[in-house]
Order: structure tokens, then C-alpha cells, then sequence
């Protein structure tokens, strides 16, 4: 079930018209908020189930674990760089954050203040916390994959 | 969950997400897969051993 098309006789993707443009940043965003649904609007069917089955799965993995969300917290640099992996999930992350939340999650100091979920004492919290920034992290790949695709510049 | 199953699985997710993402034919997809999994697999394994004597 290939997806390849439009190659030219060098087995490089074809530059279409709109190569060198700038993809649409509205499904730059759909794409991110729902992993592969900017793959499944573009025709790649087969990449946007699998990557939507990948990054979901991960993060499934992650919360089921214990893990942690990434949150910004002042005075730590590196829980910065936890949340840009785990903001990566999305609309999955934006979900999580409310289940453990709740309603506090429209008073609070955003993006401060807020809870991460998951059990540092828990033996999968390290796993799981890998598995939420992992799943974030190919969610943001796909972003710049689908940027890549409908620019030209990527079958 | 154990370890190991836990590294099978994150390897998984990760070969399968990589070999869409970079190649575009089945066979490519199903080499570039094999490779990156066993890597994965193997070089967690290789690890663990050679961390196995410091404490």
C-alpha cells in the first residue's frame, strides 16, 4: 500500500507549484491538536491512521503508567522543555489537563499552578513520562511533515 | 508491565512512526522498521549489561 506518487526520473518528490510557499497554518493546527488528521485532509490516509494509532497509543501508554504532564514551573528550566514535548500531544494533552484539573484549570495562574497528573512514586512514573514527551515529540514531527507535504517539498 | 516489555513497546511505537515518516514504500518501510527496532531493542539490552556492574 504504497503512498508514494509523483516522483521524477531521479526518484525525487516532485516540486509542485507551491513548493517554496508556506503551508496553511490552520492545518498546521488541526494537525497538531488531532494527530493525522493533517495527513488524512492531505490524502495520506495510511500515514494519518498509523500516526494517529502511534502517538495515541504512547500516550495512553504515559498516563496508564503514571506519568507526569510536562508543566512550566518558575526557577525550572528543563520542565519548560518537559512541557514543549508534552504540549506536542495536543488535544490529548489539553484533555488530561483537565481530567486532573478540573474546573480549577479556568481559575488557575495558566500555565502555572496547574498539576501534572501521574504519581512520582509509582514504579512507571520515569516510563511514563517518557512515553507522554515521546508521543508529543512525533506529534510535532508530523506537524512538520504535513508543513513539508503541502509545500511540495515531500510526497 | 515489566521493563523489557516496556522497551519492546516503546520501540515499537517509535520504528513504526519512523518508518512512515521517512520512507514512502512498503519494503522501505517494513526495512527501515526491522533495523530501527532491533537497533532499539539490542542497544537497551547492550546497555543494561554493560551498566550491570556499577552501582
Amino acid at each position: 500500500m504504497s503512498e508514494g506518487k509523483g516522483k521524477d526520473s531521479a526518484g525525487k518528490p516532485e516540486a509542485s507549484a507551491a513548493a517554496g510557499g508556506r503551508a496553511p497554518i490552520g492545518l498546521l493546527a488541526l494537525t497538531w491538536l488531532v494527530p493525522g488528521l493533517g495527513h488524512w485532509v492531505l490524502g495520506r490516509r495510511t500515514r494519518a491512521v498509523v500516526f494517529c494509532a502511534v502517538i495515541v497509543a504512547g500516550f495512553i501508554t504515559g498516563v496508564a503508567l503514571d506519568g507526569e504532564l510536562g508543566i512550566p514551573k518558575s526557577g525550572s528550566p528543563f520542565s519548560w522543555l518537559a512541557a514543549f514535548a508534552c504540549v506536542g500531544n495536543g488535544v490529548l494533552y489539553a484533555l488530561r489537563l483537565l481530567w486532573v484539573n478540573g474546573l480549577t484549570l479556568l481559575s488557575s495562574e495558566v500555565p502555572f499552578g496547574l498539576g501534572g497528573g501521574g504519581d512520582p512514586m509509582a514504579v512507571g512514573f520515569s516510563y511514563g513520562n517518557t512515553f507522554l514527551y515521546t508521543s508529543g515529540l512525533m506529534n510535532l514531527l508530523a506537524v512538520l511533515d504535513v508543513s513539508d507535504i503541502a509545500r511540495g517539498a515531500k510526497d | 508491565m515489566d521493563h523489557f516489555f516496556l522497551l519492546v513497546w516503546h520501540a515499537l511505537l517509535v520504528s513504526t512512526f519512523f518508518a512512515f515518516l521517512w520512507r514512502r514504500e512498503p519494503r522501505d518501510r517494513v526495512r527501515l522498521f526491522a533495523k530501527s527496532f532491533l537497533l532499539m531493542v539490542g542497544g537497551g539490552i547492550a546497555l543494561g549489561w554493560l551498566m550491570y556492574p556499577f552501582p
